[in-house]
């Protein structure tokens, strides 16, 4: 037993850090109906903050954190909450999901342009120092961590339950209106719950800190295993999430203990720790009852539902496609060889950004995952041509073998929607990523695989133009095929269960197999542009494609546009052509910063910037129309109904 | 306490629903405001309550202007909707509910006064609001003006969906708010039960006000077939 009470304690620390995130997430989900994907995000710039004032300002720890959870914490939440979030009320889920993805994208970039991405170590908060407990030893900051914690829990539990202002909070999510017809005021409900929710977040990323360094994409990780924490109590429950919290904690130090002894021998049990939360988090939502998981969305939106089709969604792009490929088959003639690399790179995720479209524009699922396809995608062509497959049909296959993986993923996205599905492919990521691209067999032994590139019926297509020329038509086979699926009858129906999945069944229609087909098809598709990017760099390893990946494509695909070619187009140019034309590092965290900026943007544009731009023919025009035909038409009707109420009929 | 509307035009965004509406409810009495669907009756209750804020025109409460002021600063001032649909929280429980309306007041008379009128609800208190029946939830809404006991009372289709033997209950209720003194705007689809307890009525056809009167007028149904089609009286 005193083998394991170290473990414990470690456990219960850790545990409280996580409770205390958890604790914010839950707050601000029930509080304003918007899940945070950024709750991590707030958590790794309080940390910033902290390094700054202690580190470079040489202000007393203490003072510190208590400025920074007091203080930068709440401002944090006032801002977002006015700025980000009161701006999409009536907004569909996926918009609240995009903002605060945009939100973390853009903070993670910002961070990394001012402090760097290496790790930086930070001051203790709390005197060091151990109570000797006879069997083993607890450091003074272990038991004021927990204290905080268990304290806090209790804390917002009274206070929600036994208070006005929590009473207020939990109702004006019911209903913001009817509360304010009770005499609240839900605007200023609304803010203080965010300003609670991200003091929260501030307080436990300050609190991990001292044990971690300061490290951008580190803290923001680790911040979001409380989500696994929240999902136990359906993000609803305090108690539960924070209970869920401690337990993951302990569980997690536990696992490092077992695992241990073998972990030089199979290395992918040293991600397990740290994917305990996911695992949690994505066999939670997908195994409770469905219906259990009710999204808090506002009332008002039914009436301002959001944005509607996009135009030119349903017409198949021949114009561009046939532009693309006049402009493709130039390119190799006009440009140099680096040139031809980029052009070839961004075929490849022309075809990443239209199979990811087929999610996100077609049948609104959010997918936080996609990373992983173009991951496995590469790895098995890899794998297999060590085997002796040769180039294309080893190409093909690879797709094949990830539509499983796919597949899997179709089950949570038939049950969940919404933020649900985003939540559970966020999970099934990071799990991916922490878990599997550890072991031997997704990148090697080596955790990295090489890549060739192709011999196709005895022609050479190593060569740089050779394997453009070779790029070229896979993309564009792959971008028609989407394209086709689109168009028709398929096309129509997902973007029918996009708006209501009842109304499509009680068609007598199968929703259930176009949801897999869709999510088999953009995994299929995903693979083989894996394929082709792994060819192009020759290799991939563990670090080619991240959690992070997925989210940055989904904000650059939503900011440009996610419903058609064009917008899929337009994140191609903005993601892969104009970093090559600066040479600078800097220029890329500044691209992530905007993609997420972007995205915060147009979240609620049905098209993004693309559909903003082939709109503006057509808004011009009905604001013309406003300008001088409706109020003649609006007064020729007014002189008729009144012409009708007199005469009696 | 008197509630005045002058001239007043409101609507959503571009859409203007209300063209010129002029209302009065005098102190204590009991006003029906009928009329067919997309009239400007909600749109007209929600201008008061301040949840649509009127474009033209004023809401004059004793005298005063509203202006644009929030819809709590109103609740404050006395005026109580009960908005159409189910006007409760559906996530918290009935204690709850109660509490969030009387607002740091006497939680425990408010409970007392509820369950009083309702004593169904007194079983209930610590159940899901949104778990209850329709006409028990009807009752919770109703229960609030009960216990708030506002100046000017709105009342946005009480009886939609409910069974008669409810409605029955609900209205012995605002029978007695209305013999309370209370000022009463009714908004309501059984015509007869809004014209028995109304002192004046108010038509409004196409956002305009189209009839005022008192009830006896409304006799013999002319003016019923006219604004709210054949067959209503």
């Amino acid at each position: 037993m005193s083998d394991y009470l170290p473990f414990l304690v470690l456990g219960v620390t850790s545990g409280s850090i996580y409770a205390l995130a958890a604790l914010g997430l839950v707050v601000t989900y029930t509080t304003s109906g918007v899940f945070n994907f950024a709750h991590g995000t707030v958590a790794m710039v309080s940390a910033y903050a902290y390094y700054t004032l202690t580190v470079t300002h040489h202000m007393k720890p203490v003072l510190a954190l208590l400025l920074i959870v007091l203080g930068l914490g709440p401002l944090i939440g006032i801002v977002v909450d006015k700025a980000l979030f009161r701006r999409l009320v009536g907004a569909g889920s996926a918009a609240y999901v995009v903002v605060s993805i945009g939100l973390l994208v853009a903070l993670q970039g910002l961070v990394i342009i001012k402090y760097g991405p290496t790790a930086r170590p930070v001051p203790n908060i709390f005197p060091s120092g151990v109570v000797d407990l006879g069997q083993v030893n607890v450091g003074y900051d272990q038991i004021a961590i927990t204290a905080i914690a268990a304290g806090l829990g209790l804390g917002l539990v009274v206070f929600f339950t036994k208070t006005q202002t929590g009473l207020d909070m939990r109702a004006v999510v019911d209903d913001p209106q009817l509360s304010e017809l009770t005499g609240a005021n839900a605007s200023r409900t609304t803010a203080m719950a965010w300003m609670l929710g991200s003091s929260f977040a501030a307080l436990a990323g300050v609190l991990l800190a001292p044990t971690l360094g300061v490290d951008a994409t580190l803290l923001t990780l680790l911040v979001v295993q409380a989500f696994g924490a929240a999902a136990l109590g359906r993000l609803r429950s305090l108690p539960i999430a924070y209970l869920g919290a401690i337990g993951l904690g302990i569980a997690g130090q536990l696992s490092t203990k077992w695992t241990g002894r073998w972990a030089t021998e199979h290395t992918w049990l040293g991600g397990l720790p740290n994917s305990l939360p996911f695992i949690v988090l994505f066999t939670v939502l997908l195994v409770s009852k469905k219906g259990s998981f009710v999204e808090l969305t506002r009332n008002v939106a039914s009436r301002t539902q959001a944005a509607g089709l996009a135009p030119g969604a349903r017409r198949f792009p021949t114009a561009l496609l046939i532009g693309l490929v006049a402009v493709s088959l130039v390119i190799p003639s006009i440009a140099t060889d680096s040139r031809v690399t980029t052009a070839t790179t961004a075929l490849a995720m022309l075809v990443v950004f239209a199979s990811l479209s087929l999610l996100l524009g077609l049948s609104r699922q959010i997918s936080l995952c996609h990373a992983v396809f173009v991951a496995l995608g590469a790895s098995t062509l890899g794998h297999l041509q060590n085997q002796g497959v040769p180039f294309l049909p080893a190409l093909l296959l690879s797709g094949l073998i990830v539509v499983p993986v796919a597949g899997l993923l179709a089950i949570p996205a038939i049950r969940l929607s919404g933020l649900f599905l985003a939540l559970a492919t966020f999970g099934f990521g990071v799990l991916f990523q922490n878990l599997l691209f550890r072991t031997s067999w997704v990148f090697g032994t080596a955790g990295q695989l090489g890549v060739d590139r192709p011999s196709v019926f005895g022609h050479n297509l190593t060569g740089t133009k050779g394997f453009y020329w070779f790029t070229l038509v896979i993309s564009i086979v792959s971008v028609l095929v989407i394209e086709v699926i689109r168009a028709t009858r398929l096309g129509r129906l997902l973007r029918a269960t996009a708006d209501s999945n009842v109304a499509v069944e009680t068609l007598g229609i199968n929703t259930t197999a176009a949801r897999t087909v869709v999510f088999c098809t953009s995994g299929f598709f995903a693979a083989i542009a894996g394929g082709l990017l792994g060819a192009q760099v020759s290799s991939v390893s563990t670090t080619s494609f991240n959690f992070l990946s997925s989210m940055l494509w989904v904000t650059v695909l939503v900011a440009a546009g996610a419903a058609t070619l064009g917008g899929a187009t337009l994140a191609t140019l903005l993601l892969v052509a104009i970093p090559a034309f600066f040479t600078s590092a800097e220029v890329i965290n500044y691209q992530t910063a905007a993609f997420g900026i972007a995205a915060i943007m147009f979240a609620q544009a049905p098209n993004g910037v693309i559909g903003l731009i082939t709109e503006l023919p057509r808004r011009a025009f009905v604001a013309k129309l406003a300008d001088d035909g409706v109020p003649r038409i609006a007064a020729r009707r007014a002189r008729m109904a009144e012409r009708l109420a007199v005469s009696g009929r | 306490m008197t509630l005045e509307l002058r001239h007043v035009r409101a609507g959503y965004g571009r859409t203007e629903v209300l063209h010129d509406v002029s209302l009065t409810v005098p102190d204590g009495a009991t006003v029906a405001l009928l009329g067919s669907n997309g009239a400007g009756k909600t749109t007209t209750l929600k201008t008061i309550a301040g949840l649509v804020h009127p474009s033209a025109g004023d809401v004059c409460w004793n005298g005063k202007a509203l202006g644009h002021s929030a819809p709590h600063h109103r609740v404050d001032q006395g005026i109580c909707l009960i908005p159409e649909g189910r006007g409760i929280f559906r996530n918290l429980t009935v204690a709850e509910n109660l509490a969030m309306h009387v607002r740091g007041r006497r939680k425990a008379d408010a409970v007392r006064t509820a369950t009083k009128y309702f004593p169904v609800l007194g079983e209930r208190l610590s159940q899901t609001a949104g778990t209850m029946s329709g006409g028990q939830q009807q009752m919770l809404a109703v229960a609030r003006a009960l216990v708030t006991q506002p100046q000017l009372l709105m009342i946005d289709e009480l009886s939609v969906g409910l069974a008669p033997v409810v409605i029955d209950e609900l209205f012995a209720a605002v029978a007695m708010l209305r013999a309370e003194g209370r000022s009463l705007l009714i908004v309501e689809q059984y015509v007869h039960r809004a014209l028995a307890i109304a002192d004046y009525v108010y038509i409004l056809h196409k956002g305009r006000i189209a009839f005022v009167g008192e009830p006896a007028q409304c006799e013999g149904g002319a003016v019923f077939s006219r604004y709210l089609g054949e067959g209503v009286a």
